[in-house]
């Protein structure tokens, strides 16, 4: 018996009173305006246009047509900034509970999103932290804890999407248990046997198919792993099985930078708060200058405050935006839908008053697919505009 | 605990324990007096348990009736002085906190393991108080590890009551407020004594009372240990667990006599300590890892080095068992560490000594002092130095040749470790027989010390089993 | 952690002038040096470069040109020292595995920690080579491995990945097992063995599938591999020594009766109680761990198992011409290493000999003597210069080098 949220019981009025104007909003084109429109960390528009068409983002700036830029409904945030939505690259969103199978150490098939619970209240509180999308990840309560899934948040309820990469763990809430392994070698040995049985064809079923495919290269690995020992278990693993591996937690990873570079490792941080550590809030900026790749998770409400964190403490603000959007979607394969606002993305911004890693901007809105989700719209006027705007308002930079 | 207190008045015993009456000397051996110069191949004559000469062999004529002990080779100085100690007894820690009136005399168990092993390491003086889970804990004594009755081994009697900082139960806030409050209840008990003396006196001036009446109250007996204490007539043996706590000791070291005897963990507190006027007594455990905080970094710490360094004299303490329990180790901790070896044997003899208010009688070897020395077959910073004798007034008191428990333990194979065991258990059957007889002066006091019971083989025996017998484990 | 230091320095600066440095010949002059196997050189030259000793020699030894010279005037320079037992290198609960009793697989290189705390105070201690094994809760707890005590990861510290099987024998595989009453039916604790027959009745098992499985593979139908059985059958080929953990007369014997059941090479390990075994131990031709012999207390018998530890025993071992080995072992009391075999020494080993029980021994027990535990020329520069004879109480280590590079702060 699925218990309801409060918010259930506002929920059809709410719904009544928004289905008129989706529905609407569904088939006419949205003209997004701003100041500031960053489309990719590389690509900012001042005082541009996006036109959205079908939950997708159809064109960017002067590619807009100028008829379809008469027609759509304007939608203008004036002065405030509109940035691509954030995405969590692995997030157990409260239910570690049913996000780990707490008697088995190695489960990798298990399939998140038949954990998904689209009226979790975490769920529903993303949006207004700007998370568009996350891989809801097993927790790492297994050593092998199974197949992430895709969940973008949307209007009162998420969705759930793809299976993405397999989950594995080696920190201690793995092994630190009344059943087997209790130890890091004992761990490492489950993963080893298990990955040399699927290879040689000795193991079969489901769990060895993953296992396959994750050799294969065609689903990434996420390894939960922060010291020194755990991590190199993890790139020994990487490397000896030819993993595609990305690292979540990895808080001594400062420690085995130049491996991580040269594995081409991606790095998943817990999120940054006035509680971290000198070393940890200089971490972001000395991955950065290694080449490693990473993004933040960990406390969604955390999120910008970790990237502003780490901009004062030296990283630039094009990576530290891209470690809440490109990246995080790049390293779960899914850069072509979100993570950005580029021509056939997915329509996932949020908006704010002004930079985003300025903690001072309040934040505005977040929309998905196209669609309002939470926060303010400005005054939209839904009918076509006068063709008065300048036709090449903004130049992409 | 009906025995009556019989060392209440007398601040130095030496009735029971009989010096020996034999001129005794010690001949041949490299003499490290301490205080004086160091003497190779010299003679130590003691005559009626005191040292009459200390001079080289060829400018010392030895009385033919001397019973002499031949040291050639070996090193020749005084017995260890522990200026503290919490071992050697049953029970050290009343479970009532505030018992000032409680002495040591009473828990000394002079069968303890811990005596036996003090003469084996040439400890010759050891200080016993009360244990540090207390607040205000009663009388300690200073005795001889040797000696069949606490009678037998006192050396002084009342040596100070013994305080603590270490709480127990609630937090340290509450342990200082505690003693503060006990120390204070004293001080009322004592000004109201007086006010109430004063007042006989004026009414006995006024006539109220008769002129030939007296005023007969004495001080409480459960409160004049107390009183000595606040009115400075006896010392404080004042237990600081760490450095958190040395404020509220300095404090009170300023109303009252106090030895600061230190815990552990000290090390961030040491600068403090250069206020007092006292030496300190450090903790057995002297050499320890400190970590960081912030770095997460360990570092080896050494209080015995940064008291040096900080210039505050000190005196060292041995471990219950273990490398700290060996006078060599902790002094070879404190050379390793960079102390001074002058300033780190002083931390056992001569330091102690005046803490304990006996520098004229142990600590050195010179005329007049008690004849309490070790010989040693090398160099006492050594590891592979043993005791092989040792004297204490004239007495000996040990001797390595016929240790039972050394004998037992470097017994290389059955027949050894049997005959090893058989000896020792028939000089406790010996033991038993000499108890029975309740004449203690016929057992010489050394073979009183091993008979407790708490050996290696007694233990193995009472699984009624022969420590040879292996195979039947 | 105590890593990052040393670890930035050379790590992180370039690592062109850190080779220089390592290519660098170095002279260490005046000092006495102890080589290990071999008689003392007083005023004594030892020449390193690029990681290797080049030269050993007496005063007249002859100085390459463009050499760095250290004066040591006054010190001793031993070989690094080789702890052949080491309870350290990862937090305690990684160095079990304790979901089975029988786990000949995992290896604890695969838990080593090289920033465990253990590590730094092992090389402050001269120790520059340990070798971890799992710990002491399993029957057959898994693969030991040799490490050099500085490196910044585990494989950059290997010597030896799989160089022992441990075995443990006693009371301690058995202790918290129980039987299923209630609770969590998937607990590890609900497992054998739990009695000292129990632990024996797993090694025998383990040993004899493992021997039927060897026979099985000579030949028609093999068996399905397995990775536990196959470590099994190293060990009863003699291409892996087993390090049985065996503190008791009884377990020793038990030890070794089931070595020769099995026709397996064993080293004892910890045998507290080896001077009652003295001819058994002398016929098995096995060599013998001592773990902590400053454990052996005045204040009575510390062993565990029930055992009785002697002074005699080190010296005995001696006497007799058997193997013996100085180590911290699995005692939470044990000193550094060089505080162990000084203790050895009171108790009346001859000092050469307790050195050389850990240096020259250790190596040679590892199979690592062309490489370590003695100084002569081609071997690695792991070195410890001390203040003066490192078996003086007072004695501290001024600089501990691996590979020629000094890992510890100067003092």
């Amino acid at each position: 018996m699925r218990r309801l949220p409060p918010r259930a019981v506002l929920g059809p009025a709410l719904l009544a009173a928004l289905s008129a104007t989706c529905g609407l909003a569904r088939a006419q084109d949205v003209l997004l305006g701003a100041r500031r429109i960053v489309v990719a960390a590389d690509s900012v528009l001042d005082d541009g246009r996006v036109l959205i068409r079908q939950g997708k983002v159809a064109y960017v700036g002067s590619d807009i047509p100028a008829e379809a830029r008469a027609r759509a409904r304007r939608v203008d945030y004036g002065d405030a900034t509109v940035v691509p939505g954030f995405v969590l690259a692995a997030a157990t969103l409260g239910q570690e509970r049913d996000l780990a199978e707490r008697a088995l150490p190695f489960t990798p098939d298990l399939r998140a999103a038949e954990a998904f619970d689209p009226w979790h209240e975490d769920l529903l509180a993303l949006p207004q932290y700007g998370v568009t999308s996350l891989a809801l990840a097993p927790a790492p309560g297994n050593v092998a804890g199974g197949l992430a899934a895709l969940v973008k948040t949307g209007r009162d309820r998420g969705t759930v999407g793809a299976d993405l990469f397999v989950s594995l763990s080696l920190v201690p809430a793995a092994r630190d248990q009344e059943r087997p392994p209790t130890s890091l070698m004992g761990a490492v040995e489950l993963l080893r046997s298990a990955c040399d049985a699927a290879r040689t064809g000795a193991a079969t079923g489901p769990d060895a198919a993953v296992l396959r495919q994750a050799m294969q290269g065609t689903r990434s690995v996420f390894v939960y792993a922060d010291n020194f020992a755990e991590l190199n278990a993890a790139l020994d693993l990487a490397r000896d099985f030819g993993l595609r591996l990305v690292l979540v937690g990895a808080a001594d990873a400062g420690k085995v930078l130049p491996r991580l570079a040269q594995q081409q490792v991606g790095v998943v941080l817990d999120s940054l708060g006035p509680e971290a550590r000198l070393e940890q809030l200089q971490l972001p900026t000395r991955l950065a200058e290694a080449g490693v790749a990473f993004c933040f998770a960990g406390r969604p409400a955390q999120l910008r405050l970790s990237a502003a964190l780490a901009v004062h403490h030296g990283l630039d603000r094009k990576t530290a935006l891209q470690a809440l959007t490109r990246v995080p979607a790049a390293l779960l394969d899914q850069a072509a839908t979100i993570g950005s606002l580029r021509q056939g993305c997915a329509a996932d911004f949020v908006v704010f008053a002004g930079d985003p890693l300025d903690l001072g901007s309040a934040w505005v809105a977040t929309w998905v697919d196209g669609e309002l989700v939470h926060g303010t719209s400005p005054a939209a006027s839904p009918g076509p505009q006068p063709a008065a705007e300048p036709a090449a308002d903004a130049g992409v930079r | 605990m009906n025995r009556p207190l019989p060392f209440a008045a007398a601040a130095l015993l030496l009735a029971a324990f009989a010096p020996s009456q034999d001129v005794v000397a010690v001949k041949g051996g490299r003499i490290l007096t301490i205080t004086g110069p160091t003497i190779d191949d010299g003679v130590v004559l003691i005559e009626s348990g005191r040292i009459t000469k200390i001079a080289r062999t060829a400018d010392v004529e030895i009385p033919w009736t001397a019973k002499v002990i031949d040291a050639t080779g070996k090193v020749v100085m005084p017995t260890w002085v522990v200026a503290h100690s919490q071992a050697g007894q049953r029970g050290l820690n009343e479970n009532m906190q505030n018992v000032p009136w409680l002495s040591v005399a009473d828990a000394i168990d002079p069968a303890a393991t811990y005596f036996e092993d003090a003469l084996r390491n040439g400890v010759g003086t050891i200080h016993v108080l009360p244990g540090n889970q207390t607040l205000l804990g009663g009388t300690g004594m200073v005795v001889r590890p040797a000696g069949r009755t606490v009678e037998d081994m006192a050396v002084a009697a009342n040596t100070g009551i013994k305080l603590s900082l270490a709480s127990s139960g609630g937090g340290r806030l509450q342990q200082i407020r505690r003693l503060r409050r006990a120390i204070e209840d004293v001080r009322e008990y004592l000004a109201d004594f007086d006010r109430r003396k004063a007042e006989f006196d004026q009414e006995q001036a006024a006539g109220a009372i008769p002129a030939d009446k007296t005023w007969t109250e004495q001080i409480d007996r459960t409160k004049k240990a107390a009183c000595d204490l606040v009115q400075k007539k006896t010392k404080g043996w004042l237990f600081v667990p760490s450095a958190a706590e040395l404020d509220e000791a300095l404090r009170l070291s300023q109303q009252l006599d106090l030895v600061l005897v230190l815990g552990a963990n000290i090390d961030e507190g040491v600068m403090l300590l250069t206020k007092l006027a006292q030496p300190v007594v450090l903790d057995d455990e002297i050499e320890y890892y400190e970590t960081d905080e912030e770095t997460q970094k360990e570092h080896k710490v050494c209080t015995a080095k940064l008291l040096a360094d900080a210039g505050v004299p000190f005196a060292l303490s041995l471990g219950l068992g273990g490398p700290t329990s060996y006078p060599w180790w902790q002094l070879g901790t404190c050379v390793r560490n960079g102390v001074d070896r002058r300033l780190a044997i002083e931390a056992l003899t001569t330091v102690p000594a005046r803490l304990l208010g006996l520098q004229d009688q142990v600590g050195s070897l010179s005329e007049g002092k008690l004849g309490n020395l070790q010989i040693l077959t090398g160099d006492p910073l050594q590891a592979t130095t043993w005791v092989e004798t040792v004297v204490l007034e004239g007495n000996v008191v040990y001797q390595r040749s016929e240790d039972p428990k050394l004998k037992y333990l470097f017994a290389r194979d059955k027949d050894m470790a049997a005959k090893a065991a058989a000896d020792k258990a028939k000089d406790q059957a010996k033991a038993t027989d000499d108890a029975a007889d309740g004449d203690p002066a016929n057992r010489p006091p050394a073979k009183a010390a091993d008979g407790g019971g708490d050996g290696p083989a007694p233990k193995r025996d009472g699984d009624g089993k022969q420590p040879n017998d292996g195979g039947a484990r | 952690m105590n890593l990052r230091l040393p670890l930035a320095l050379l790590g992180v600066l370039t690592l062109g002038s850190a080779l220089a440095a390592q290519q660098q010949t170095t002279v260490y002059t005046g000092a006495r040096i102890l080589p290990g196997g071999r008689p003392a050189i007083d005023n004594g030259v030892l020449i390193t470069a690029g990681g290797k000793i080049l030269v050993v020699g007496g005063a007249s030894t002859a100085v390459p040109e463009g050499a760095v010279t250290v004066d040591c005037a006054g010190r001793t320079i031993t070989p690094g020292l080789i702890d052949a037992s080491f309870r350290g290198g990862a937090a305690p609960n990684d160095l079990n595995e304790q979901g089975e009793e029988v786990t000949p697989q995992v290896r604890v290189l695969d838990s080593l920690d090289p920033e465990d705390r253990s590590f730094a105070r092992a090389r402050a201690a001269g120790v520059t080579t340990v070798h971890v094994m799992p710990g002491t809760r399993n029957v057959i707890g898994g693969l030991g491995c040799v490490v050099k005590t500085f490196g910044s990861d585990p494989a950059a510290m290997v010597l030896k990945d799989a160089a022992s099987l441990r075995i443990v024998m006693g009371a301690e595989p058995s202790m918290g097992n129980r039987a299923i009453r209630g609770g969590r039916v998937d607990s590890i604790y609900y497992r054998r063995p739990t009695t000292r027959m129990g632990v024996v009745w797993e090694v025998r098992k383990a040993f004899y599938e493992a021997k039927q499985a060897l026979e099985l593979t000579l030949g028609a139908a093999a068996p399905p591999p397995s990775p536990g059985r196959d470590v099994l059958a190293r060990v009863l080929r003699g291409e892996l020594t087993a390090y049985t953990t065996a503190r008791s007369e009884q377990d020793i014997r038990t030890a070794l009766r089931i070595a020769g059941e099995f026709g397996y090479q064993t080293v004892i390990e910890e045998a507290q109680d080896a001077y009652l075994v003295a001819d058994q131990l002398a016929a098995a031709k096995v060599t013998v761990l001592l773990g902590a012999p400053s454990a052996a207390q005045v204040t009575g018998p510390a062993g565990a198992d029930g055992a009785d530890p002697r002074y005699a025993t080190a010296r005995m071992l001696a006497d007799r011409g058997i193997p013996f080995v100085i180590t911290t072992g699995s005692n939470a009391a044990a000193l550094d290493l060089v505080r162990e075999a000084m203790f050895a020494v009171r108790n009346g080993v001859a000092p050469a000999m307790a050195l050389d029980a850990i240096t020259v021994a250790p190596a040679r027990l590892l199979g690592l003597d062309d490489r370590i535990g003695s100084l002569a020329a081609g071997k690695d520069a792991d070195f410890v210069v001390w203040s003066h004879d490192p078996l003086d109480p007072a004695a501290v280590a001024v600089s501990v080098h691996i590979d020629g590079k000094p890992v510890t702060a100067p003092r």
